[in-house]
């Protein structure tokens, strides 16, 4: 499959008037996106996301590496025929109709009448905005109804490649179901997502791969079975044996362990045999085993440990 | 056709602002009270009524166009409307372009404006409308013009409170034409370099003021056509250097 998006080595440093304090927004990433999927772009706030995507739009320009886009050049204007962005938190023309804004994003694509109309409807209707909001003034939409005008401003121009920079951050669980779902949908319809979100949940539930950044740095990049691949064991014993030595002994076993209480004990592993070693000595050691629950590893968790492991704070 | 879409943009989003209201408001308001000035005055109320009817459109259109024009890119990208505009297919030139139509036509629209209530209330005191009334509006538009061309300019790369007291500073020094000229021929080569330095870049704002000549038709301008025209060439290729200069700024702009 085609790369939708092919970064090469791209950076980003500012520097202050004196030259002197240096900082890496983006530091030396590469990756490729291929068209037709939803990549997630995950990271902690700060860590080059918005960075990158700003670059790739030509919006900021990169200190070095370049990137293509639909291969042409990022920044080219052919190419914005075929993309479409949707910032993070941004404020539209408040005084203008929903209607009104779209028809304006739709005339910077140079659209025609009657073409324009019909787009900015088709536009409405599929980020499901009430028709009764269509002509009232942004300015009185909420929250999630200006999300729904976000995403519909990135569909006017039926783009094959859309950056979405946090789409369903701040809504409502039902406002955030259906704007999930509305982005999930544009996969079928053969559109490429770049996906920046803090939603790892959602990502993990739409997209096909994941890429982790942090400090500017590409941390880890895959598909999200490869990242979440590998079960973890949660084993819970009773024993009032437990603590005398044989905490040392199963510490040794597993070093994730946590007291429950005074005969409690939990433990988590992603290695089997180390999850039956602790199973033989604690039966050796006449302690109960109240449970053994096999935890699927979420993309959470892998985001947090990648992220962590990076800062050695594990 | 894009540069078009935002210029109309950008006059509705001029509109929506209080502010800009209030300046012309005012304006509106001080024209209105020349019949009243004229009757309370020693002076003669025709006199009265035509200085402080251009002097209103003067003012009124002064705050006016700094007030909109210093905010038409720097609130594009406080409010980060410049991302969803910037990311299509919209050249940064015609952004600026945009810009500066929809600041031109914002102005042309407040000073015409006042022009027809002062224009109006000339009627209601003269009973006819003299040429001249009409030149000195359109030549307070020009020189608004070149105003909102250098606020323009200036809000590509700084932050509109700079650019507040740039313009308006720029404003002031370009009013005072006599005094800048006079420092040309000074014998202290330092004065004579900054007076000339001043005189010739800044734009010249100080020959749009055709008040006295207006005000007292005593006073003859020699080739009046010449002197018009000339004015009104400056102010358009001066705004043109500074719309290029602004989109060269802007093109290499981080937003």
């Amino acid at each position: 499959m085609a790369a939708a998006i092919s970064i090469r080595g791209l950076t980003k440093k500012y520097v202050d008037v004196w030259q002197k304090q240096e900082v890496i927004a983006v530091n030396n990433l590469s990756l490729e996106v291929e068209e037709g999927e939803i990549f997630g772009f995950l990271g902690r706030n700060g860590a080059g996301k918005t960075t990158t995507i700003k670059m790739l739009l030509g919006l900021i320009f990169p200190t070095a590496g370049d990137a293509t886009i639909l291969g042409k050049p990022m920044g080219d204007n052919q190419v914005k025929q075929e993309i479409a962005y949707l910032p993070e938190e941004t404020y539209f023309y408040d005084s203008m109709t929903g209607w009104d804004l779209l028809d304006f994003y739709a005339r910077l694509f140079r659209i025609p009448e009657p073409e324009r109309s019909r787009r900015v409807r088709m536009a409405l209707e599929k980020v499901r905005l009430q028709p009764e909001a269509w002509k009232r003034s942004i300015r009185g939409y909420s929250k999630g109804m200006r999300q729904r005008i976000g995403i519909a401003q990135a569909l006017i121009n039926d783009p094959k490649l859309l950056f979405l920079d946090e789409p369903t951050s701040g809504l409502d669980p039902i406002a955030h179901a259906e704007l999930r779902d509305i982005v999930a949908s544009l996969k079928y319809e053969g559109k490429t997502v770049f996906l920046s979100s803090h939603q790892l949940a959602d990502v993990e539930m739409i997209c096909s791969r994941v890429a982790i950044i942090h400090k500017g740095k590409l941390l880890r990049t895959g598909t999200i079975k490869e990242l979440i691949s590998g079960e973890r064991t949660e084993i819970t014993v009773q024993g009032k044996e437990l603590q005398n030595g044989m905490l040392a002994k199963l510490q040794a076993i597993v070093p994730e362990v946590h007291m429950d209480g005074e005969d409690t004990l939990r433990l988590t592993s992603d290695d089997s045999e180390r999850v039956a070693a602790v199973i033989d000595l604690v039966r050796g050691a006449q302690g109960k085993i109240i449970s053994i629950v096999p935890h699927k590893r979420t993309l959470e968790e892998v985001f947090v440990e990648t992220v962590r492991k990076e800062d050695n704070t594990i | 056709m894009i540069a078009l879409a935002i210029a109309q943009q950008t006059i509705k989003e001029a509109f929506r602002r209080r502010v800009m209201w209030i300046f012309l408001i005012i304006g509106v308001f001080l024209i209105s009270l020349g019949p009243v000035f004229g009757f309370l005055t020693p002076r003669d109320s025709q006199t009265v009524l035509r200085s402080l009817g251009l002097a209103a459109i003067l003012l009124a259109g002064l705050f006016v166009t700094i007030v909109t024009c210093i905010y038409l890119i720097p609130a594009e990208i406080e409010r980060r409307t410049i991302y969803t505009v910037l990311s299509k297919p919209v050249q940064r030139y015609e952004f600026v372009l945009g810009k500066f139509l929809g600041g031109f036509a914002t102005v042309f629209i407040n000073i015409a404006a006042m022009g027809v209530v002062f224009l109006a209330m000339i009627y209601f005191q003269e009973r006819r409308i003299p040429a001249e009334m009409f030149k000195g509006v359109m030549l307070t538009f020009f020189q608004m013009m070149l105003l909102a061309a250098l606020t323009i300019f200036f809000s590509t790369f700084t932050t509109p409170v700079v650019n507040f007291f740039l313009s308006f500073g720029i404003f002031m020094i370009g009013n005072l034409t006599t005094v800048t000229e006079s420092l040309t021929t000074k014998s202290n080569p330092l004065v004579r370099g900054v007076g000339t330095l001043v005189h010739y870049l800044l734009p010249n704002f100080g020959n749009f003021n055709i008040q006295n000549s207006i005000i007292r038709p005593q006073i003859e301008i020699a080739n009046e056509q010449v002197f018009l025209r000339n004015n009104i060439l400056y102010a358009i290729i001066y705004s043109s250097v500074l719309l290029v200069l602004a989109i060269l700024i802007f093109d290499r702009r981080e937003v």
